[in-house]
C-alpha cells in the first residue's frame, strides 16, 4: 500500500493533470487540416498509466472519451509493454484490436521517467479518409476489409526515427493525403506534448505521489459515481426500440433492447435482444464503442456537469462502477469479419435507451426522446486537377423535454458534440454550396409541458458531379415523449436537382450514391419528444413558440390548448386567456 | 496639461489625476469614490470633482479625461439591451439559433444554450428577403429583392425596434446588398440604430459575423446614450475636457467611434490593468511580464512580450457565450480571488473556489454573515493581512472569525492544524492561478522563465512571489500603487482605429493581378483610416499604421497574426509574411512547416496615434538597506513553507529609490500588502515599483 497522497496536494495534481489534457486536445484540434477534426473536435486527448487506465482526457467530444484504453489492450497484442522504448510512436486503427472504428486512427507514444516506463500518452482523432470502398463513409460494404487501410500497432516512429515506408503507405492510401498526413503531424504533436508534461510534473512532484496522486483521483470519482448509482432503487429496468435497417436489406427493421439492471452501487447494462449482427458496416465495435456509450450515459444522468458544482475529474473511475454486456455475434458485439465502421446512431440509441429505461426512477434527471441520431454526410468528388475532395459533415438534431426545461434545439446531443464547419468557409473551398440551413418547421416538436427540441434542416448543393455517402438512421422510429408528452418526429433525407426538377426521397442511410450538378441534398433532422402533459405548459410559452415559428396556431390549439387570436401589433398573434382557459378545462374533462 | 482617468469597477470606481508642466515633475494625485451601477456616469463625475478638490483643480481646467467603462459588458450579461430586428438571407434564418450546434457541456444533459434561451435576436425578429451572393467570387446569383427588403422594414417599424442589422452570407465578399437594404432600412426607420454585418466586422465565417453584428446592435443604443449621458453630465459640471474611452485592443477611441461600435468596448474594464502593467514594466525596465489582476472574485491573466499586448486569437474571443469579432487583448479570467470560498465537497475533496463570498457577506472575517472561509481568511490566520491597516484601515476587521471559519470547514474534516489548513487553502488557490497563467503562457508558446510576473489590484503581491516560484517566472514586479494599476493604464495609451477586410489567397504562388486586387483593399482600410483620424482632427504627421495578415496553412481552420511589411504588397514582401507567419505558428504550436502553402484570410489595419504618456515623479535616492525608519513594527507571519517568523512590515510610502529590503518582510501601503518571503531579496526602483527575486547572497 503506498503512502496517501495528502489532499491539497491530491487537487494540485488533479488540476495539473486536467490541465496537460486540454492542452493535449487544443494542440490537436489547431494544428490539424481536415474540418472534421479542426472544425468538428472529433478527437479525443488523454494521458494512461501502465495498466491503461485513464488518467485525464480532453473534453472534446464524448464518444472518444473512454475509448483509448481499448487502443491500448489491442495494441499490446502487437507491442507487448517490455518492448516500448522511449521516442516510439505507434498508430493503431483495428476496429477488432480495440479501436473505436477504423477511421478513428490512434496514435501512442509511451512516457518513460527515470528509465521506466510509467504510462502512455496518447490520442484518437476521426480522419476523413482511409481508403474505404466509397469516399469518406462506407455503409454497405462487405466485410471489414472494405473500410480501407487497417493499422494494427504499427510502429509509425521507433526510437525517435519515423518509419518512412510506412509514412508513405499511409499518404499513398487515402484520397485525400495533404489532409490525413498533416492530421497525423497534429497528433504527433499533441502526444509529443503529452509526453513532456507528464514527464514535468513527475520531475516537480515525484513519480510515486503523481501515480498515487493519479489512484486516489479515479477512486474519488469512482466514489461520486457509485453513491448517485446507490439512489437508485435497486431493479432491471427494460427499453426498447428499433432501427430502420442495416441500409442493404431494405424494410427490414433491426430491433433494440436494453436492460439496466441496477444493484447497489453498481450497474450492469445487457443489450441481450437486440438485433443480431448485420451483414453490413452497421455494427458496433465492442470495447471501443459499445461500452463507451454505457459510460457517457451514467457520466451524464448522475454527474452532470450544469447541474453539479465541482468538476469531476474524467478518469477511469467513471467507467469501473458500468458493467457492459452484449452477447458475441450481435450488432454491439460482432465477430470479425464483419465491417463495423457505422456505428454512430446505434449507440446514440443505445445511450438513449438507457434513459429511456431509467426515466421512471429518475424523472428529475432524465430526458424525453432525443433526436439520438447522426446524420454523417461523406460529399466528395473529383477536382478537374485528378485530385479528390472529401468533405465530412455532421448535421445536428434536437433533444427531448426535460424535467425543468425544454429540450435544446438544433443541438448536437448525446455521444456527440462537434461544431459545425462555417458554410462561407466551405463554400470558398468547396465545389458545393449551401442552399438552405435553419430550424426544421415541417415538424413540430413534440409537445409536452416542456416541449422537445426543434430539429434542424440543411441543404447542400453540388456544383460538380460527384459521391455522397449518407450514414444515419430514424427515419421510422420516433423520438418517444414522457410522463404524458408526444412524440417527436422523425427524419428524413430529400434528393431534389434545380436544373431537371427530379424528386425523391431517399433512406437514412445510402452509400456512393453518385450525384449530378445542381443536386441538392436536403436533411431533415428528427425533433425532440415531449416531457409532461402539454395541457401543463405556460401559455405565454406557447404563444412565444407560435410567435417564433417553432409551432403554429393549430398545433397550439390542439395539443395545448391554447387559443390564441389575431391583433394587429405587427407579430399577429395575442393570447386568449378566456378561450385557453375553458379549451383546457374541457380538455381535463374529455 | 491636466489629464484625468477614471475605471469603474464593481464597487469601487478608482480615478487618477495627472498635471505636467514642462521643465516640473508631474504630480498625480489618486482617490476613489463608490460606483453607482445605475448610472455609472454619476459616480464618474462625482470623481472627477472629488480628484480635482483633492489636486486643487478647477473642472474647466482638466484637458482630457480618459474612462474605461463596464457599461456595455454588464448590458450583454444582464441582457439588457436593445430591441434588435434582422434582415438575412433566405433559408439562413436561423444562423444564431444553431450557433456552431455544439452544447457547451460534454457531459450533461440539462445544460442551457445561451444564445437559444436568451437570444440577442428574437426569431420572430428575423426576417428573411431573396438574394444571394455566391463563393468564391462574389457574383450575384439572385438579385435582392428589395420590395421584401422595404415590407420587412415597415414590419420592423410597426413592431416599434429599436435597431436593425442586416446581415447576407458571404458578404465579406460582395456587400452590395447588405448596403442597398441599409439604405433602405434607414429610409423607412430613420431614428434606429442601423447597421449592416459587413460594417461592424467584414471577415469570413457567417455565425460569428452576424452575431457580433446583433451583439453591436443590442448594446448600440443605451452604450451611445450613456456616452452621451455622461459627455453632457460633465459639461453640466463645468468639464469641458475632450473624452476618449478605453477599448478591448487596449487603444482608446472617441465617443462617436465608440457609440458606432460599442461591441469594441466589450473589454474596456480589464483592459486598463493590462495597458497598467505594460506601463510599469516599461520605467521597471521589463518588456516581458504575465500580469495578473486579483479582485475579490476573479484574477485575469495576461501575457505582454516585448513591450507588445497579445491580442486574443479571432476564434477564442466571446463574452457571455457569444462571439465578439474585434480585437480583444487575450484575457484570461478565473474564478479565483480574494473571496474565493474553501470548503470539502461531498466525496471529501478540498476545493477552493470558483464560489465567491463576494462584497457581500464577504470573507467570515469581514463579519458580515459569512460563516466559509475564504482566500483573504487563510491570509489573516497566516498573518499576511494585518487587520489595522485592512483596506488602509477603512474595514474593521475580525480575525478570530477568519479562525473559526477554517477550523470548522477545514482543519477538523481534513485533521490538519490552523496553518496547515491556511496554508492549503493559499496552495490550491494559487495552483488554479498558476494552471490558468500556463494556460495563457506556456500553452502559447511562452517560456514564463524569461517573465516577470506582476501581481496587482489590491490582493496581487500577497500572492505574486508564490506565483512565480508555481511557474517558474524570472522575478516579480510590485507596481507602485497595485490598486489603481488599471485606472493609470488609461493614462497611458494611444488612440487605436482597426480595419478588416477577409481577402483570401494562397500567398505562395500568388498572381500580379491577385496582388493587385489584395492592395486595393489595403488602400481602402488605410483610406478609412484616415478618413477617421481626419474627422478627429489629428495631422497626418502623428499617425501611424500597422498592417497584418491573418494568415493559415492551406486546410486549416485557424488563422494566426502575421505582420505585413509597409508598403504594396509583392512576390517579395509575400515572403515575407510567410516567414512572419512560419515563426507564429512556430511559437504557438511547436510545429511549423516549410512545405505547406500560406493562405491569407482577413487584412487588418491598425491605425494608432501616440498620446502623452502619464509621467510619475523619481523617489529620492536611498540605497538603504533595510531602512529602520520605514519599519512600523514585527509581527508573527506564516510563509508557504510553513515556517513562522517574527516579520517586519515597512511603510511603503517612507522607501526610497535603491532601497533593499531583505525577505521575511512585509511592504504595506493604503490598500494592499506586498509578501517578501523568506530567501527573497526586494529592491525599490527609480519610480517606486519594486523588483523582487531569489536573494543570491
Amino acid at each position: 500500500m503506498e503512502k496517501t497522497v495528502d489532499p491539497i496536494t491530491l487537487q494540485v495534481i488533479g488540476g495539473a493533470l486536467h490541465s496537460i489534457a486540454e492542452q493535449m486536445g487544443n494542440v490537436l484540434y489547431r494544428m490539424s487540416y481536415s474540418s472534421i477534426i479542426r472544425e468538428s473536435q472529433d478527437l479525443g486527448a488523454g494521458l494512461f498509466d501502465r495498466d491503461y487506465n485513464t488518467l485525464c482526457e480532453s473534453d472534446s467530444t464524448p464518444m472518444h472519451i473512454g475509448s483509448l484504453p481499448g487502443y491500448l489492450r489491442g495494441i499490446e497484442k502487437t507491442v507487448p509493454l517490455d518492448a516500448w522504448k522511449p521516442g516510439d510512436c505507434v498508430v493503431h486503427n483495428h476496429p477488432y484490436y480495440g479501436a473505436s472504428h477504423s477511421p478513428d486512427i490512434g496514435i501512442v507514444m509511451p512516457v518513460f521517467f527515470e528509465g521506466d516506463l510509467v504510462g502512455f500518452s496518447a490520442n484518437t482523432a476521426h480522419h476523413v479518409d482511409i481508403g474505404a470502398a466509397t469516399p469518406g463513409l462506407v455503409i454497405d460494404i462487405p466485410d471489414v476489409f472494405a473500410e480501407g487501410m487497417l493499422l494494427n500497432g504499427l510502429l509509425l516512429y521507433k526510437e525517435g526515427v519515423r518509419n518512412e515506408s510506412l509514412w508513405k503507405f499511409i499518404s499513398d492510401n487515402t484520397r485525400v493525403p495533404s489532409l490525413v498526413m498533416g492530421d497525423l503531424e497534429a497528433q504527433i504533436a499533441s502526444a509529443e506534448l503529452g509526453v513532456q508534461r507528464f514527464q514535468q510534473l513527475m520531475a516537480t512532484y515525484g513519480k510515486e505521489t503523481v501515480l498515487q496522486a493519479s489512484r486516489q483521483l479515479m477512486d474519488y470519482t469512482e466514489n461520486m459515481l457509485r453513491r448517485e448509482i446507490e439512489n437508485i432503487p435497486d431493479g432491471d429496468y427494460v427499453a426498447e426500440g428499433f432501427l430502420d435497417d442495416d441500409g442493404r436489406n431494405r424494410g427490414v427493421t433491426l430491433p433494440l433492447k436494453v436492460t439496466v439492471r441496477v444493484r447497489g452501487d453498481g450497474v450492469e447494462v445487457d443489450t441481450t435482444g437486440s438485433s443480431d449482427q448485420v451483414p453490413t458496416a452497421f455494427n458496433v465495435p465492442f470495447d471501443g464503442s459499445t461500452k463507451v456509450a454505457c459510460y457517457f450515459a451514467f457520466r451524464a444522468l448522475l454527474l452532470d456537469t450544469y447541474t453539479h458544482e465541482e468538476y469531476i475529474p474524467q478518469n477511469e473511475g467513471s467507467f469501473r462502477p458500468v458493467k457492459v454486456t452484449s452477447p458475441l455475434g450481435s450488432i454491439f458485439n460482432p465477430i470479425s469479419p464483419v465491417a463495423a465502421e457505422a456505428r454512430f446512431s446505434q449507440i446514440q440509441r443505445l445511450c438513449d435507451l438507457i434513459i429511456k429505461a431509467l426515466a421512471p426512477v429518475l424523472p428529475d434527471k432524465c430526458t424525453a426522446g432525443n433526436a439520438a441520431v447522426l446524420s454523417f454526410a461523406a460529399y466528395s468528388g473529383v477536382r478537374p486537377s485528378g485530385d479528390y475532395w472529401v468533405f465530412l459533415e455532421v448535421n445536428e438534431a434536437a433533444m427531448g423535454g426535460r424535467p425543468l426545461s425544454d429540450g435544446p434545439d438544433t443541438v448536437e446531443e448525446l455521444m456527440r458534440n462537434t461544431r459545425n464547419n462555417p458554410l462561407e468557409d466551405l463554400g470558398m473551398h468547396l465545389p458545393l454550396v449551401c442552399d438552405r440551413y435553419e430550424v426544421r418547421d415541417d415538424a413540430p416538436p413534440g409537445a409536452g409541458k416542456f416541449r422537445g427540441g426543434a430539429g434542424v434542416v440543411k441543404s447542400q448543393r453540388y456544383l460538380t458531379p460527384g459521391f455522397m455517402t449518407h450514414e444515419s438512421d430514424r427515419n421510422e422510429d420516433a423520438p418517444w415523449g414522457i410522463f404524458g408528452g408526444k412524440p417527436g418526429h422523425c427524419s428524413k433525407v430529400e434528393l431534389k436537382n434545380t436544373q431537371t426538377g427530379k424528386h425523391s426521397y431517399q433512406p437514412a442511410k445510402f452509400s456512393g450514391l453518385r450525384t449530378e450538378i445542381g443536386d441538392v441534398v436536403t436533411y431533415y433532422s428528427p425533433t425532440g419528444g415531449g416531457y409532461g402533459d402539454p395541457m401543463e405548459r405556460e401559455p405565454a410559452k406557447v404563444l412565444d413558440d407560435v410567435l417564433d415559428g417553432f409551432i403554429t396556431v393549430d398545433h397550439a390549439r390542439d395539443d395545448y390548448g391554447v387559443v390564441l387570436s389575431e391583433v394587429d401589433d405587427g407579430y399577429g398573434w395575442a393570447l386568449d386567456e378566456g378561450a385557453t382557459k375553458a379549451r383546457r378545462a374541457e380538455r381535463m374533462r374529455g | 496639461m491636466i489629464r484625468v482617468g477614471v475605471d469603474v469597477g464593481g464597487t469601487f470606481t478608482d480615478i487618477v489625476l495627472e498635471r505636467s508642466e514642462p521643465g516640473a515633475d508631474a504630480q498625480v494625485v489618486v482617490t476613489k469614490v463608490s460606483s453607482t451601477p445605475n448610472d455609472q456616469s454619476e459616480g464618474v463625475v462625482q470623481g472627477i470633482l472629488k480628484v480635482c478638490g483633492l489636486a486643487g483643480v478647477k473642472p474647466g481646467e482638466i484637458d482630457a479625461v480618459f474612462h474605461g467603462t463596464t457599461v456595455a459588458t454588464n448590458m450583454v450579461i444582464e441582457r439588457q439591451g436593445a430591441k434588435v430586428g434582422m434582415i438575412t438571407t433566405r433559408g439562413f434564418r436561423d444562423i444564431m439559433h444553431m450557433a456552431r450546434h455544439k452544447r457547451p457541456h460534454n457531459f450533461s444533459l440539462q445544460f442551457d444554450l445561451p444564445w437559444q434561451s436568451k437570444p440577442l435576436v428574437r426569431r420572430r425578429d428575423r426576417l428573411v428577403v431573396s438574394e444571394r451572393i455566391m463563393p468564391p467570387t462574389g457574383d450575384i446569383e439572385v438579385p435582392l429583392a428589395e420590395d421584401e427588403v422595404k415590407h420587412a422594414a415597415e414590419l420592423f417599424a410597426k413592431r416599434g425596434m429599436d435597431a436593425v442589422i442586416v446581415a447576407f452570407l458571404f458578404s465579406f465578399l460582395n456587400n452590395e446588398h447588405e448596403q442597398r437594404a441599409k439604405e433602405i432600412v434607414k429610409s423607412i426607420l430613420p431614428d434606429a440604430f442601423v447597421s449592416a454585418s459587413s460594417d461592424v466586422v467584414n471577415t469570413i465565417r457567417e455565425y460569428e459575423r452576424f452575431s457580433s453584428a446583433a451583439m453591436n446592435a443590442y448594446i448600440g443604443p443605451r452604450t451611445s446614450a450613456y456616452l452621451r449621458n455622461l459627455e453632457g453630465r460633465l459639461r453640466a459640471n463645468g468639464i469641458d475636457a475632450m473624452v476618449r474611452i478605453m477599448q478591448s485592443n487596449g487603444g482608446i477611441s472617441t465617443i462617436e467611434n465608440s457609440s458606432e461600435l460599442p461591441i469594441g468596448l466589450l473589454l474596456s474594464g480589464p483592459a486598463g490593468g493590462v495597458i497598467g502593467g505594460r506601463w510599469t514594466g516599461e520605467h521597471s525596465d521589463k518588456n516581458n511580464i504575465i500580469t495578473i489582476d486579483i479582485g475579490g472574485t476573479s484574477a485575469d491573466i495576461s501575457v505582454i512580450e516585448n513591450g507588445e499586448l497579445r491580442i486574443k486569437n479571432p476564434r477564442d474571443t466571446e463574452v457571455a457565450g457569444l462571439p465578439v469579432l474585434v480585437p480583444m487583448i487575450d484575457i484570461d479570467a478565473i474564478g479565483a480571488g480574494g473571496g474565493s470560498i474553501a470548503y470539502i465537497d461531498s466525496g471529501g475533496a478540498f476545493r477552493v473556489g470558483p464560489r465567491s463570498a463576494g462584497a457581500v457577506p464577504g470573507p467570515a472575517c469581514y463579519a458580515k454573515g459569512g460563516d466559509e472561509p475564504t482566500v483573504t481568511d487563510a491570509q489573516v490566520v497566516l498573518g499576511r493581512m494585518d487587520p489595522e491597516h485592512f483596506l488602509g484601515g477603512d474595514l474593521t476587521i475580525d480575525a478570530s472569525l477568519s479562525e473559526k471559519a477554517i477550523r470548522k470547514h477545514i482543519a477538523e474534516p481534513l485533521k490538519l492544524s490552523l496553518e496547515d489548513a491556511a496554508l492549503g487553502i493559499l496552495k490550491i488557490i494559487n495552483n488554479n492561478m498558476a494552471l490558468a497563467i500556463n494556460a495563457n503562457s506556456v500553452a502559447k508558446g511562452v517560456d514564463p522563465r524569461n517573465f516577470s510576473l506582476m501581481g496587482f489590484g489590491g490582493a496581487g503581491p500577497l500572492h505574486s512571489v508564490s506565483l512565480a516560484e508555481a511557474i517558474h517566472a524570472k522575478d516579480v514586479i510590485s507596481p507602485v500603487h497595485p490598486g489603481i494599476t488599471a485606472a493609470t493604464g488609461l493614462l497611458v495609451t494611444d488612440l487605436q482605429y482597426e480595419y478588416t477586410q477577409s481577402t483570401l489567397m494562397v500567398l505562395d504562388n500568388a498572381s500580379d493581378a491577385e496582388f493587385g486586387r489584395v492592395n486595393a483593399v489595403l488602400d481602402d482600410l488605410v483610406a478609412r483610416a484616415n478618413r477617421q483620424l481626419d474627422a478627429d482632427g489629428i495631422p497626418a504627421g502623428q499617425r501611424q499604421f500597422r498592417q497584418v495578415a491573418e494568415c493559415r496553412y492551406v486546410g486549416q481552420g485557424f488563422e494566426l497574426r502575421a505582420d505585413v511589411p509597409d508598403g504594396a504588397l509583392g512576390k517579395q514582401t509575400a515572403g515575407v509574411i510567410i516567414d512572419n507567419f512560419y515563426n507564429a505558428h512556430k511559437q504557438v504550436y511547436g510545429h511549423a512547416f516549410r512545405d505547406q502553402q500560406t493562405e491569407m484570410v482577413t487584412l487588418r489595419v491598425i491605425a494608432t496615434v501616440k498620446v502623452e504618456t502619464l509621467r510619475l515623479p523619481r523617489l529620492g535616492k536611498g540605497g538603504r538597506t533595510n531602512p529602520p525608519e520605514a519599519e512600523i513594527y514585527r509581527r508573527r507571519t506564516v510563509f508557504d513553507n510553513g515556517e513562522a517568523a517574527d516579520t517586519p512590515r515597512y511603510q511603503r510610502g517612507k522607501l526610497l529609490a535603491g532601497d533593499r529590503i531583505d525577505g521575511p518582510a512585509l511592504v504595506i501601503q493604503h490598500n494592499s500588502t506586498t509578501i517578501v518571503p523568506p530567501g527573497y531579496l526586494a529592491t525599490v526602483l527609480d519610480f517606486g515599483d519594486m523588483r523582487i527575486e531569489r536573494d543570491k547572497g
